[in-house]
C-alpha cells in the first residue's frame, strides 16, 4: 500500500542540491511556487521548465521518481484542467454544447494549469527527496523565529513537528503490522461496499490510537527523565550552515524572476 | 496440511529506489503435524517468511503451496480467507492487535470473520480463554485494562479461536516473565501433542528450540543455511558460535564437561537429556570400579 508513495520520502545522496542548506531549499521552494504565477505565456513556462529540469539534473535523482510523484495527483490535475477547458470563454470556439464550450483560450488555460501543477509538484518533490525530514523541521524552526515577537510558541511547534516527522515511519510500520495481524484474523481491507470498508478500518484505527497514546506517555516520561524542561536555555546539536552555494541558488532564483518579468506578456 | 516453498524469492518495493530483497531462492517444507522452529538473526528474513505462510504477501518469484492452494506471484488477492483460517499467525507483541470493548468480543472477532455464528463464537471465546490460562471472569472486561501478559494471552486466544490447523508463532514469549514464558510454551506443546496442531515457532531462544521443536530451519540473509532435526543443527557448536546463534544451555554445559574429559554418545540438547547421559555415565563408572 505504502509502496507507491514517493511523495515526502528522502533519497540519500551528496549532490549539489542534497548538500544545500535546508533553509535555502525551503525558501526557494516556496518562492518558486510564488513566481510560477508570473508565467503567462509559452516562453515563460519554457523558462521555468528548463530551470526545474536543471535543478532535477543537479540533484542526480532519477527523473522517473518525479514522474511517479505526479501519479497519485493525476486525477486532481486532470479534473482541474477539464474544468478550465470547459468553462473558460474567449477566442475561437471549437465545440459548443449548452453551458459547456471548448474554446481556444480554454485549451490554452488548461494546458497552462497542467504545466503549473507539474512544475510545482516537481519542485516540492525535489525538496522532499533531497532533504531529510529533520533538517526540514530545523529549517522551519529557524524561519519561524521572527514569530516569537507575537508570542507564537516556535519551540513547541518545532518540537512537535520533529517528533511527528520522526514517528511517521514508525507509525507506518505499526499500521502495516496491525493490518497484517487483522488480515490474519480474517479482515478484508478495501473490499465490499462503503459501509463494510469503513467497518473494516475500526480494528486498525483503535489499536493505532491506543498505541499512540501509550507511546506518547512513554516518550514524555523518557524526555522528562533526561532533563527536558521546555525550550528556554537549550543549546542546539544540529547547527545549520549557510554556504556560498546557497547564496548562488538564491541569486539564480532572483535571475529567474527577472527573466520571467521580461519574457511575460 | 503441508506448506511447501519452491524457489521462493521476495523483494520489498520492487522497481523503486527503496527496493530490498529479503528472500533468496527458498526451498523448504513444513510437514503436517511437525513442530518447526525458524531461527536466525534479526533481519534474516524470518518475519518476511512468516507472512508467506498464510498469503499475507505473495512471492515475487516461485511458488508457495499451502495445503491444496498454490500461491504464485500472479495469485489474485481474493478468496484467500480459507487459507487464513487454516494458518493462524500470532505476530510479535500480538497485544497490539486488541481493539474490541470486551475480551469476549475480541476473541470472537476472528471466528466471526470466518462465518462462525454469534453463539458458537462466544462459546469458542470462553473455551479459548480457559485454554490460555485466564479466568472466565475476564470475558466481560475491557482488554485495555489488563496487564501486558494478560493482553498477550487474550491476543493468542483470539488466534486460537479461529481453530487453525497450523499455528505460526513469532516470538510468542518475548517480554514475558519466566513463569509466563514456561506456561505459554507448555500450552503450545499441549496443542501440538493433543490436538495435532502443526506449529511454526520463530524464536531467539535456543533452549525453546531444543526443548520443543522437531525440525529447525536456520536463516541467514534471506537464505536457508541449515535445516534438519535439532540434533543435526546443534551438533556443531563451533558453527553455531560462528553464526552467533547461541547454543542451548545444556549443550553449552555439556561442552564444558567434554573439555574436562567426559564423553557423550550424542551431544545433549536439553537438561533432561544431559541428566540422563550423566546418570548413565556415572552408573557405568560405578560398575567399572
Amino acid at each position: 500500500m505504502m509502496n507507491k508513495l514517493i511523495f515526502g520520502r528522502y533519497i540519500p545522496g551528496d549532490s549539489f542540491i542534497h548538500t544545500m542548506d535546508p533553509r535555502a531549499k525551503l525558501i526557494a521552494s516556496f518562492y518558486f511556487i510564488g513566481i510560477i504565477f508570473l508565467a503567462n505565456n509559452w516562453q515563460t513556462y519554457a523558462v521555468l521548465a528548463v530551470f526545474t529540469l536543471f535543478a532535477i539534473f543537479l540533484s542526480k535523482v532519477n527523473i522517473r521518481f518525479f514522474i511517479r510523484g505526479i501519479k497519485p495527483l493525476i486525477w486532481l490535475i486532470l479534473f482541474t484542467v477539464a474544468l478550465q477547458m470547459l468553462f473558460t470563454q474567449g477566442g475561437e470556439v471549437y465545440f459548443d454544447w449548452g453551458i459547456f464550450s471548448i474554446t481556444e483560450y480554454g485549451v490554452i488555460n488548461g494546458l497552462f494549469i497542467f504545466c503549473r501543477f507539474v512544475l510545482i509538484i516537481f519542485m516540492s518533490t525535489l525538496l522532499t527527496l533531497t532533504t531529510p525530514p529533520l533538517d526540514l523541521s530545523d529549517a522551519i524552526e529557524y524561519l519561524l523565529r521572527p514569530l516569537k515577537v507575537v508570542r507564537f510558541p516556535v519551540h513547541e511547534v518545532s518540537l512537535m513537528l520533529s517528533i511527528a516527522l520522526r514517528f511517521v515511519p514508525t507509525l507506518m510500520d505499526e499500521t502495516e503490522k496491525i493490518m497484517n495481524a487483522q488480515r490474519a484474523r480474517g479482515v478484508d481491507f478495501g473490499e465490499g461496499n462503503l459501509i463494510q470498508k469503513m467497518k473494516a478500518v475500526v480494528p486498525l484505527l483503535i489499536p493505532l490510537f491506543v498505541s499512540s497514546f501509550n507511546r506518547a506517555e512513554d516518550l514524555a516520561t523518557a524526555m522528562e527523565a533526561r532533563g527536558y524542561q521546555g525550550g528556554d536555555g537549550r543549546t542546539k546539536y544540529r547547527v545549520l550552515h549557510w554556504h556560498v552555494k546557497d547564496t548562488e541558488a538564491m541569486i539564480a532564483f532572483a535571475l529567474l524572476t527577472v527573466i520571467l518579468i521580461f519574457v511575460r506578456s | 496440511m503441508d506448506i511447501c516453498f519452491d524457489q521462493v524469492d521476495f523483494t520489498y518495493q520492487p522497481n523503486t529506489p527503496f527496493e530490498q530483497r529479503a528472500l533468496f531462492d527458498l526451498n523448504m517444507t513444513i510437514k503436517d503435524g511437525s513442530y518447526t522452529a525458524i531461527v536466525g538473526h534479526t533481519g534474516s528474513g524470518k518475519s518476511t517468511l512468516l507472512q508467506h505462510l498464510n498469503a499475507l504477501v505473495k512471492p515475487t518469484k516461485g511458488t508457495v503451496t499451502i495445503g491444496d492452494r498454490t500461491i504464485t506471484p500472479e495469485t489474485n488477492n481474493k478468496n484467500l480467507k480459507p487459507i487464513r483460517k487454516k494458518v493462524g499467525i500470532v505476530f510479535q507483541f500480538p497485544e497490539a492487535q486488541l481493539f474490541e470493548e470486551t475480551v469476549a468480543k475480541d476473541i470472537a472477532f476472528g471466528p466471526k470473520n470466518f462465518g462462525v455464528s454469534e453463539e458458537a463464537a462466544a462459546k469458542l471465546a470462553a473455551e479459548m480463554l480457559g485454554l490460555v490460562g485466564l479466568d472466565p471472569s475476564y470475558l466481560e472486561r475491557s482488554p485495555f485494562e489488563l496487564s501486558g501478559g494478560q493482553m498477550r494471552r487474550v491476543a493468542i486466544a483470539g488466534v486460537l479461536a479461529m481453530e487453525p490447523e497450523v499455528l505460526v508463532l513469532d516470538e510468542p514469549t518475548a517480554g514475558l516473565d519466566p513463569q509466563g514464558r514456561k506456561e505459554m510454551m507448555e500450552m503450545f506443546q499441549h496443542l501440538h501433542d493433543e490436538r495435532g496442531m502443526t506449529i511454526v515457532l520463530v524464536t531467539h531462544l535456543m533452549d525453546d528450540v531444543a526443548n520443543y521443536a522437531d525440525h529447525v530451519i536456520v536463516l541467514e540473509k534471506g537464505k536457508i543455511v541449515k535445516a534438519g532435526t535439532p540434533q543435526v543443527v546443534f551438533n556443531d557448536i563451533n558453527w553455531l558460535k560462528e553464526k552467533q546463534l547461541g547454543v542451548p544451555t545444556a549443550s553449552a554445559f555439556a561442552e564444558k564437561l567434554i573439555a574436562k574429559g567426559i564423553n557423550f554418545e550424542q551431544l545433549p540438547l536439553t537438561a533432561d537429556e544431559l541428566a540422563d547421559a550423566l546418570l548413565k555415565g556415572s552408573k557405568k563408572a560405578g560398575e567399572d570400579q
